[in-house]
């Protein structure tokens, strides 16, 4: 049955290329919308994996209303059940492109710089050390951008600084990280000893959460975000993103689907008399079903073979494009492949339903007068 | 003579024809009785106004007839084939054929019937365009799950009887009329049925290849094949077995 309903696509080449074509259009708008949610989703995985144990603590106005200096860290110390606290002094690193590139500076204490980022693991070189005043550990975009090597010299703010470490890469903000001491930081952008947040390290064996709203009500003018609250927040904020993109995609391999059901209602009104034939020499209704709903899935399933090609081609020339600004916009997973690949098909059938069913239902006899 | 039920009725009776009764069972009365038509009526509406195409038809098959059915256009020729056919559903009464009535048995079985028991043959052929002859002829014997390798030794053998041997891979619009024709008759006896039905065959060739067509059937009828032929033109009546004359959807003649 399969060689007859590939016969019967291969004759109608410009209308079933054309069909092709539209369910194409559909999966490569999913798959590139797809790909910007899955970047978005694999960084905020791994970014949450980098600092899903520990607390944040804001100041009470939030991350930019200041008034979060280095002593709310010891008021965080004291707090039974915190292990570490530290602040970090966080500022964009393009200050005139209002952090749109994603670069950050990161002002961390140097003696905990390898526990703030753990796990990210180091590349090249090595983490801060007490006693650095002008060292930078760069993330693994920031590295490639500017060719930076170990002893490189990196301007930041008019001063030089000499890169010690390179991170590894990650997949997460941390690519794009510039990480010096927080002295260095609080002095190089005059803020004093401010800090934007606090982090603070739970006990092994105290709840985070309950910990959490302790430290709120203990140290007074902060609010806390806990890793629950924080994933909570993220996975909204994703799922918003998410829901756009793939809703963008959706509806485009939609009116591929449309395509497909328009070609083959023309074609089973074209091919009446046809269906008729086949139902006077034996042609069992499951048959009939078979060879349209086959056709349609079939569409659907070219459909998605050259949507997902040129879309993967698209989304390859958009991130090989997109590298010079350091901006990774696109991932293709093999999640994402499948679904697209899944979607085609399933677009193509549920086209197929209805010209199939009328086709089906034809009384032989009516179909055989059809001219 | 086979034997055969006959409605003779009268112009002024045409409008409630008698039912006729017959006792026998198809095989009872021989084993050359192939098919049986009882009292087959078909009621068309065109909107509430009934149209009576076929009225009380009765008529008994041996095996290996010939039968030519004529009447004018519109008599109910086709009608009665498509009710034996199976391709429409009758008003009232039976088909029983090999043994199976027809009438009754469910829609979701009728292919299997149309498959097994019945071969048709149209006047245009309807011969599918985009296959060759081969597959044309193999394609009911794909709805019948035949193995492909099966299905083409006797596609092959029709075609070859028929002296399409060397047209196996032509598509119908690369074969005349008569080609096509003899394309469509061996896809009739794919399934080697039991009765073929063939609505003007012959309708659209010249007299020639109606001649060939016409000595195929002869054939097949010698060698045990049941057909009934419905026809406008005498020559072929001539040649059958047997006559039939449909008139305002009664038999009217033997």
């Amino acid at each position: 049955m399969f060689d007859l309903i590939i016969r019967n696509i291969m004759n109608r080449k410009i209308r079933s290329g054309l069909t092709v074509c539209g369910i194409a259009l559909g999966i490569f708008a999913v798959i590139v919308m797809g790909a910007m949610s899955e970047n978005f989703h694999q960084t905020f995985e791994r970014s949450m994996s980098v600092t899903s144990d520990k607390i944040r603590v804001f100041a009470e106005s939030g991350v930019f209303g200041g008034g979060l200096t280095d002593n709310k860290v010891s008021d965080v110390l004291r707090v039974a059940g915190v292990k570490d606290a530290y602040g970090i002094l966080m500022t964009t690193f393009d200050e005139d492109k209002m952090g749109m590139t994603g670069k950050q500076i990161l002002g961390i204490p140097p003696e905990k710089s390898s526990v703030a980022l753990y796990p990210v693991e180091l590349k090249a070189g090595r983490f801060l050390n007490p006693g650095d005043s002008y060292s930078v550990v760069v993330g693994s975009n920031i590295k490639r951008e500017y060719k930076l090597q170990i002893g490189s010299k990196f301007e930041i703010h008019d001063k030089y600084f000499t890169v010690v470490g390179i991170l590894d890469y990650t997949g997460s903000i941390f690519d794009n990280a510039v990480i010096i001491p927080l002295k260095t930081a609080q002095d190089l952008y005059k803020v004093d000893n401010s800090v934007s947040y606090i982090f603070a390290v739970p006990d092994e064996r105290v709840d985070a959460e309950m910990l959490s709203k302790r430290i709120e009500l203990s140290v007074k003018g902060t609010s806390t975000l806990s890793p629950g609250e924080l994933e909570v927040q993220a996975r909204q904020s994703f799922m918003i993103f998410s829901v756009i993109t793939i809703s963008s995609g959706l509806l485009a391999a939609i009116i591929g689907g449309l395509c497909v059901m328009n070609t083959m209602l023309m074609s089973v009104t074209e091919r009446t008399r046809e269906f008729g034939i086949l139902k006077a020499i034996g042609a069992e209704t499951r048959d009939i079903l078979l060879l349209t709903l086959g056709e349609a899935s079939c569409m659907g399933f070219f459909g998605g073979i050259l949507g997902i090609l040129i879309g993967t081609l698209a989304v390859y020339i958009m991130n090989a494009w997109l590298s010079n600004t350091r901006i990774v916009l696109f991932l293709i997973t093999p999640r994402l492949l499948v679904i697209a690949m899944l979607f085609a098909l399933l677009i193509g059938a549920l086209s197929g339903l209805y010209p199939a069913y009328r086709a089906s239902k034809m009384s032989p006899m009516e179909a055989l007068k059809h001219a | 003579m086979p034997k055969m039920e006959i409605e003779r009725e009268g112009n002024k009776k045409l409008d409630k024809p008698e039912r006729k009764e017959d006792k026998s069972v198809l095989g009872h009365e021989g084993q050359k009785n192939i098919m049986k038509v009882e009292n087959l009526s078909k009621t068309y509406y065109q909107g509430k106004i009934p149209v009576h195409a076929l009225r009380c038809a009765c008529i008994t098959v041996r095996k290996g007839e010939l039968l030519a059915i004529m009447g004018p256009s519109g008599s109910g020729k086709s009608t009665l084939l498509a009710l034996i056919g199976t391709l429409e559903k009758a008003t009232d009464g039976k088909v029983i054929l090999d043994g199976t009535d027809l009438t009754t048995v469910p829609e979701k079985l009728l292919p299997s019937v149309r498959r097994e028991k019945i071969g048709f043959i149209f006047q245009h052929y309807n011969l599918i365009p985009t296959l060759s002859a081969l597959e044309n002829v193999e394609l009911s014997m794909r709805f019948s799950r035949i193995p492909k390798k099966e299905r083409e030794e006797r596609a092959t053998a029709l075609l070859e009887e028929l002296g399409l041997g060397d047209r196996l891979s032509h598509k119908p619009s690369e074969l005349s009329g008569g080609e096509q024709q003899r394309v469509s008759i061996a896809r009739a006896l794919a399934n080697k049925p039991a009765v073929i039905l063939a609505d003007e065959p012959t309708g659209e060739v010249d007299s020639k290849t109606r001649d060939s067509i016409i000595r195929v059937f002869k054939e097949l009828s010698e060698k045990g094949q049941t057909i009934l032929v419905v026809t406008h033109d005498p020559e072929v009546a001539k040649e059958c077995s047997r006559l039939l004359r449909i008139t305002d959807g009664v038999i009217k003649d033997d």
